[in-house]
């Protein structure tokens, strides 16, 4: 069998996270049948494709463990130890877990979350509501890791920067995706038209819950790019505390049932 | 995409494949790359994808022979099951190149077979199998293991 010559990707996150780098990119290759059945299947669900959702849960998985994998180079041994290998494999196979499910209710045209009606259904999600806390967790467990780790070689702020942009992540996600999740849906309101912002797919009618849930998840990327910009510490904590400001306030305009910055368009 | 379509597209794509291995001698390790893995690569996204759209709204299964028959009744299958096949016995003709090419049997002995892997997957792959046994009785150092 003829070896094709494949890229290979950055040594060092293989060698800090090789269950999460592994993953990410098995996440993203299982995309291309996912992004193929999308071009023939013109069913919807809810105005939507229903290859779109777990299009995004793709894309959001594979970007989220990859930026795990980076970061776990802040750890003191990378992921090598037993305890974190165990931890990081539970992980992964609840990543598998829930893209299996978004992917198999998308095959059979139905709701994923929010799907109380059949009993089956029910279960699992709530077996998927236990399987995103243990892999957000993972956000929160390497932040306070890094944040105890004296010997990361980073500077202060950059250090306080991505210990406390992970743990953000863990908290503010949970706070956002719990609230959503204890709704009977993602909207706040009755939309008209279904305009909704490309790829993200955030109403620009009425409020819409999982724009808090992104900015939240998406600390772990913003607050470490303050932390390289930013020439002390306090100026981390003040970033932190104005984008956690920012979620609160994405979480509060939805309730309003009010989209996220009308004025985008 | 109308499962007429894809059909008139996939057919060539394998038929592109079987010629490769045709000539496989003159570019064995293109060809391999091509038959073995490019192009049942492409056929398998693509009854992927056809499953994943349409399986669940097809009738039938796979316990009983009408419940199968039942589930070729619906285009959309019916076309996954044909690139099933595409893939597959290419696939296979792509194996016994590369196996006879291993053993040193000689390539325009391995054509026939080739055929009746095009034709007839499994028949064809028997009747390699029988070839390749009947060289490694001849010849057992220079055949692999079976």
């Amino acid at each position: 069998m003829t070896a094709l010559p494949m890229t290979r990707t950055p040594s060092r996150l293989w060698h800090d996270a090789p269950a999460f780098t592994g993953l990410a990119l098995f996440i993203a290759l299982t995309a291309i049948p996912l992004l193929a059945a999308s071009l023939i299947d013109t069913r919807t669900f809810l105005d939507a494709p229903v290859w779109q959702k777990p299009l995004q849960f793709h894309l959001a998985l594979a970007t989220y463990i990859i930026t795990l994998a980076f970061f776990a180079r802040f750890l003191p041994q990378g992921m090598q130890s037993r305890r974190w290998r165990i931890y990081a494999a539970v992980v992964c196979f609840c990543i598998i877990a829930e893209l299996v499910w978004v992917g198999g209710a998308a095959t059979y045209g139905t709701a994923s979350h929010f799907n109380v009606d059949d009993p089956v259904m029910g279960i699992l999600y709530g077996l998927m509501g236990v399987f995103a806390v243990i892999l957000t967790s993972a956000s929160g467990t390497m932040g306070v890791a890094i944040w105890r780790n004296p010997a990361t070689g980073l500077a202060p702020a950059l250090h306080l920067a991505i210990a406390l942009g992970l743990v953000l992540t863990c908290v503010l996600t949970l706070i956002a995706a719990g609230t959503l999740s204890s709704m009977a849906g993602h909207l706040v309101g009755t939309p008209v038209t279904g305009a909704r912002l490309p790829i993200l797919g955030w109403s620009r009618e009425v409020g819409d819950l999982r724009v808090a849930h992104f900015f939240a998840t998406h600390a772990l990327h913003i607050i470490p790019i303050v932390g390289l910009l930013a020439p002390a510490r306090s100026l981390v904590w003040a970033a932190s505390a104005a984008y956690s400001a920012l979620v609160a306030f994405a979480m509060w305009q939805a309730f309003q049932g009010l989209p996220f910055l009308p004025w985008l368009g | 995409m109308p499962p007429e379509d894809l059909f008139q597209i996939a057919n060539p794509i394998a038929m592109l494949g079987w010629i490769a291995l045709t000539f496989a001698p003159f570019a064995p390790r293109i060809t391999d790359a091509v038959a073995a893995l490019i192009i049942p690569m492409l056929m398998s996204v693509a009854y992927s994808a056809l499953i994943l759209a349409y399986w669940s709204g097809a009738t039938g299964g796979y316990n009983s022979l009408p419940d199968v028959m039942a589930l070729f009744t619906d285009p959309h299958i019916a076309l996954a099951g044909w690139v099933h096949y595409l893939a597959f016995d290419l696939f296979v003709g792509a194996w016994a190149t590369r196996r006879a090419r291993a053993a040193g049997i000689n390539h325009l002995l391995v054509l026939p077979h080739l055929v009746l892997i095009f034709l007839f997957g499994p028949a064809g792959f028997l009747t390699y199998y029988a070839m390749h046994w009947a060289f490694q009785m001849r010849s057992p150092a220079k055949g692999a293991t079976p």
